[in-house]
């Protein structure tokens, strides 16, 4: 895969991580957190999410412990995707360091869909991933800079990703063998929606997908 | 508020958001994962990728005007798109576009 089609598979994310990045940088300039607060963060932590959790945590004053229990209970799901990355990154080298960093929704959707060579494909996830990254820390500095005064109206450019995943939630649907878990998850998502407290959607929903994976395995496998 | 507090803050999130992503990969670097876990790997992606689509609309105002019409637009055209033309990038491309001008200016 050349370049070029690693930038142009990147663009969805492109088009979601810059102006939610520029949002994370806006918020931090209106604490009135340095800048380069907003770089630190994003090449460090580089978890969307997350960052505007930290943020809301600064504001509070809440206590560095605090500060590190909240993301990890929020950042949690990500264990999730490590899981599905197991194989794939075991012959890597030891950039593969990078690549669990990186591990974000997008980066985890983008890697799992991809749909590389397995010669190249370490070098094309660190660009992946890489690129993304980059995005995120575009737009979260230039937020922190220059978002109250740029014209641009931008508002629902964000839904790219939503449509980036349901994009993927059909590739991913197309390619596995059992197709039982998708409709399952279909539901749960569906009532994670409507029932679950909207900060632990995410976590509650996953965990309860993976439990019915487990306990109906046999179920899941039988049929088609 | 004081740098020392900021940096504190921002070393111990790193920490925190790189552990949920390692916790796997350092389990699984001694141990052969099971066949239970293989089969947990081959199928919970399809499952995390469709609850990440219900997770991005969690804050849809489902109940009140404009009652989530453009997000079921937008997630609509994707699908539809998607199915018809198999080509990612025009389906979240068009979809967006449909979103940002309905929310802006029709809804």
């Amino acid at each position: 895969m050349n370049f070029l089609a690693l930038v142009k598979l990147t663009i969805p994310v492109m088009m979601g991580y810059i102006p939610l990045g520029m949002a994370f940088g806006l918020l931090l300039s209106k604490l009135l957190i340095p800048w380069y607060y907003a770089l630190f963060m994003s090449m460090f932590i580089f978890a969307g999410s997350g960052q505007f959790l930290i943020l809301t945590l600064f504001a509070s004053q809440a206590t560095i412990l605090e500060i590190g229990i909240a993301t990890f209970l929020l950042n949690l799901r990500h264990t999730f995707y490590g899981l599905s990355m197991i194989s794939t990154f075991k012959e890597f080298s030891w950039k593969k360091h990078y690549l669990i960093f990186g591990l974000t929704d997008e980066t985890f959707a983008l890697l799992k869909t991809s749909e590389v060579p397995e010669a190249n494909r370490e070098k094309a996830y660190l660009w992946i991933t890489f690129l993304n990254q980059c995005y995120w820390i575009v737009g979260s500095v230039v937020g922190a800079i220059l978002g109250n005064i740029l014209p641009f109206n931008y508002e629902g450019i964000e839904f790219s990703l939503t449509a980036l995943f349901v994009v993927l939630s059909i590739e991913l649907y197309k390619k596995n063998k059992l197709h039982k878990p998708f409709f399952v998850s279909l539901i749960i998502g569906f009532l994670g929606m409507l029932v679950f407290p909207p900060q632990k959607m995410l976590i509650l929903s996953l965990c309860l997908a993976a439990f019915v994976l487990i306990v109906f395995k046999r179920s899941m496998e039988s049929g088609k | 508020m004081e740098s020392s507090y900021l940096i504190g803050g921002i070393i111990m999130a790193m920490c925190a958001t790189y552990a949920t992503r390692v916790i796997p990969f350092i389990w699984f670097r001694t141990r052969e994962p099971s066949p239970l876990i293989k089969y947990i790997e081959l199928n919970m992606p399809v499952m995390i990728m469709v609850i990440l689509v219900f997770y991005a609309l969690k804050d849809v105002k489902w109940e009140i005007y404009p009652y989530g019409l453009a997000e079921i637009i937008g997630v609509s055209v994707a699908i539809g798109l998607h199915v018809k033309f198999k080509n990612a990038l025009l389906s979240i491309f068009i979809a967006t576009l449909v979103y940002m001008v309905l929310i802006q200016k029709i809804l």
